[in-house]
């Protein structure tokens, strides 16, 4: 039987690099076919909403913004284990706040969880509301693009490139959109 | 001498609730809630197209998308008086219920039960007393004596490898945790069950909204769901006669689990029915319109003030000139410039940022009042204004959830109880009952109006090169949201969203007054001020939702929580 997989893209699109995640899922929509049991999807900021989306698949693929030493547009591969290193948040004050690992502790627990969760983090510059993304973060995100399809590749998953124009989200800041077509 | 305790949970990203509390002789005295993110998301839909505003604001939060999507088209709607299809009022009317009902599912197990339920109580029960009890309490058959083992047996094997897990954080052992071990695993059952049952709620959403999350099919004037019901893409009779029986299923999760559950717990700590009350001024505004005009609804709203249920004073319809021009903001004790109290329209989002000072300026969050008072949302609200003007769905389950709590407790549960803690937690149970009934009626009223010919679901706006303004409110899960929007030669002048979580979690005003949260905290008895689990269990009886726009994943793992005693 096919594996079935999620390719979720995370985070807040009014929010500068944190809208790589969904950019990606956006390309990824926009430019390929995948074959059947592989889902893109841009997740947004689910809390632990992210827990609907966990369950009854084999192989989880996220892409977020990540906060690490590294600089602006490095991608990072970061697999279950470090993920959940550092376990659910200690006090849980406000219910709805990011839980990528108290989703999948969740999931798990229910004996519902993927096998496989794989994060492709890009290293954000700055979070700024309707900022869009860093010059950084969008070049970054072609490498993102790649990682998923050498892992997807990896999986046995086959694809098609579409022919496709260059993919300019719908929530890009008006400054740098182009003007719109006169109604 | 009093103590100072902050709960304060630093987690990736900076942009929480954050409670500051001073306890004396085992009791708080002062409460301050404030948030520590800037929300000014506003400024973003200034010069743009009000036709795609929804699309923006459906990412103010990534929980509540749903409801800003659908108060946003409704602010474009009422500002250019455009009615809406039938057809479009019903789809929009099933997909807010099961988002409602998602919600609701998802905060009572997943985000508060374990503030009532200990966990390391339940290798202690016995399966088949739990199914006995359980099966005294209700029909739902997934109570048996193997259910309730297999659920202990996970609970077990999470002990037994020495790591907790998801639930590694917990007040376990409380002195305040008092529920017996057949009742926490009972609990802890429905918890893993009811992850099941939101899911099927969220695919209702996304079968009509095309996707979820963010849903799709709205447009300003209507929705975009073509309605043919032999057809293979469209909204067939295939796909409605799927979202009937998961709706179904839900309905009978809400009333034969969850509405059962929250009264076996509530009649175990009737304490807390003297607890957390607060503000009881309440606000909620009409919702489920059902016809285009939106001048009749299956949601009473209206306004209760100082707890006087018979002095209830009903809105007529969700734009009711009271509440239009009732609404101000404050920034007294909010990191903005400005003097006094503006209408929303007249809203500014200019930040003046300053350390956090109770006595000055301490939150991102304004202070929302009505004719300059103070207000509560949310399900208590919605079910106090229904209740008290006699509106029968919410009577009837009211009282249902009342006499259970009785027979149980073997006391006389009133409805005055409700001005708690547990009343919170009681009203959201009362108000997913209802939801589930309306769910079924809604979803015949569509199917009847398709049969009689009606496959109409979208009115093209107009706008006019003048300067209009509309308000689109919406009673969300966590309360009364609304979008007050000017739009200039068609064109968006002014956005400003009013979400339910600031009428609660508001900060303190120019006359003193505190918001809901900070006024529900005082008296709170703690057991030990260096674990605030009570402190936790009324904050959390609102369902609060803060500022969780921004998502980065920290793998350093700067996950503090701050509990500090001063």
């Amino acid at each position: 039987m096919k594996k079935r997989i999620t390719i979720g893209g995370i985070g807040s699109v009014l929010l500068g690099d944190d809208g790589v995640g969904p950019y990606v899922a956006g390309i990824l929509e926009a430019a390929y076919c995948f074959e059947e049991g592989v889902t893109v999807a841009d997740l947004g900021t689910p809390g632990l909403d992210l827990v609907a989306h966990l369950s009854g698949i084999d192989v989880l693929i996220l892409v977020d913004s990540v906060k690490n030493s590294a600089s602006p547009g490095t991608v990072t591969l970061y697999r279950k284990d470090e993920i959940l290193r550092h376990g659910p948040a200690p006090v849980r004050m406000d219910p709805h706040s990011p839980a990528l690992s108290e989703s999948i502790l969740i999931a798990e627990m229910a004996g519902e969880g993927p096998e496989e969760i794989l994060l492709i983090g890009i290293t954000g510059e700055q979070y700024e509301v309707n900022a869009g993304l860093s010059e950084a973060a969008e070049k970054a995100a072609d490498e993102a693009v790649v990682q998923i399809l050498v892992e997807l590749g990896r999986l046995g998953v086959s694809y098609t490139k579409l022919r496709t124009k260059s993919y300019l989200p719908w929530w890009t800041p008006l400054s740098e959109a182009p003007p719109s077509p006169a109604v | 001498m009093s103590t100072r305790i902050t709960i304060d949970p630093i987690t990736r990203i900076e942009g929480h609730l954050r409670i500051d509390v001073e306890v004396e002789n085992y009791a708080v005295s002062n409460a301050w809630a404030s948030c520590t993110m800037w929300r000014g998301i506003e400024t973003i839909l200034r010069g743009r197209d009000p036709r795609d505003a929804w699309m923006f604001t459906q990412r103010f939060c990534g929980v509540c998308t749903t409801v800003h999507a659908m108060a946003s088209v409704r602010a474009v709607e009422d500002a250019l008086k455009l009615p809406v299809p039938a057809n479009a009022q019903y789809i929009r009317n099933l997909i807010l219920i099961a988002h409602a009902l998602h919600d609701h599912i998802v905060h009572f197990y997943q985000l508060s039960a374990l503030d009532w339920v200990d966990i390391l109580q339940i290798p202690k029960a016995d399966p088949a007393a739990a199914s006995k009890l359980a099966e005294s309490l209700s029909p739902w058959t997934r109570n048996s004596r193997n259910e309730l083992k297999a659920a202990q047996d996970k609970v077990k094997a999470v002990a037994a490898s020495g790591q907790l897990g998801i639930f590694q954080n917990g007040y376990w052992g409380h002195p305040a945790m008092r529920l017996s071990p057949e009742v926490n695993l009972l609990a802890f059952a429905h918890y893993v069950q009811a992850l099941e049952y939101q899911r099927k709620a969220l695919q209702v959403v996304g079968m009509l909204g095309s996707k979820t999350p963010h849903i799709q099919n709205l447009q300003v004037g209507g929705v975009a769901n073509a309605i043919d019901l032999d057809g293979t893409s469209a909204l067939t009779m295939d796909k409605l006669e799927t979202i009937r029986l998961l709706l179904a299923e839900v309905a009978q999760f809400i009333r034969e689990v969850y509405v059962i559950d929250v009264c076996a717990v509530a009649a175990m700590y009737p304490e807390w029915f003297k607890i957390g009350s607060g503000v009881t001024n309440y606000l909620a505004v009409p919702d489920l319109p059902l016809d285009n005009v939106a001048g009749a609804y299956d949601l009473p709203g209206g306004v209760i003030m100082g707890g006087n249920i018979g002095g209830v004073k009903p809105f007529k319809t969700a734009s009711d000139p009271a509440f239009r021009e009732g609404v101000t903001e404050d920034v007294t004790h909010a990191y903005y410039q400005g003097e006094k109290p503006l209408h929303p329209w007249q809203g500014e989002t200019e930040p003046q940022f300053t350390d956090w000072d109770g006595e000055k300026k301490y939150s991102w969050v304004k202070s929302p009042r009505f004719n300059g008072q103070p207000m509560q949302v949310g399900p208590l609200a919605q079910v106090l204004v229904g209740y008290a003007q006699g509106h029968p769905l919410t009577k009837k389950y009211a009282e249902y959830a009342l006499s259970q709590v009785s027979a149980i407790a073997r006391v006389n549960a009133s409805p005055s109880l409700l001005h708690s803690t547990l009343g919170r937690h009681a009203a959201r149970a009362i108000r997913a009952a209802m939801l589930a009934e309306l769910a079924d009626k809604h979803w015949q009223l569509l199917v009847d109006n398709i049969a009689k010919g009606d496959l109409s679901v979208h009115n093209q706006p107009v706008f006019p090169s003048g300067e209009v303004e509309g308000v689109g409110t919406h009673e969300a899960p966590r309360g009364t949201l609304s979008h007050w929007i000017v739009i200039k030669g068609g064109k968006i002048k002014n956005y400003q969203a009013v979400v339910p979580s600031t009428w609660n979690a508001s900060p303190r005003d120019e006359k003193g007054a505190h918001g809901p949260y900070e006024a529900s905290l005082l008296h709170t008895p703690l057991a030990r001020p260096e674990e605030p689990l009570e402190v936790l269990r009324t904050v959390h009886s609102f369902d609060p939702c803060m500022a969780c726009a921004c998502h980065t994943f920290d793998p350093s793992g700067k996950q503090i929580a701050r509990v500090k005693v001063l």
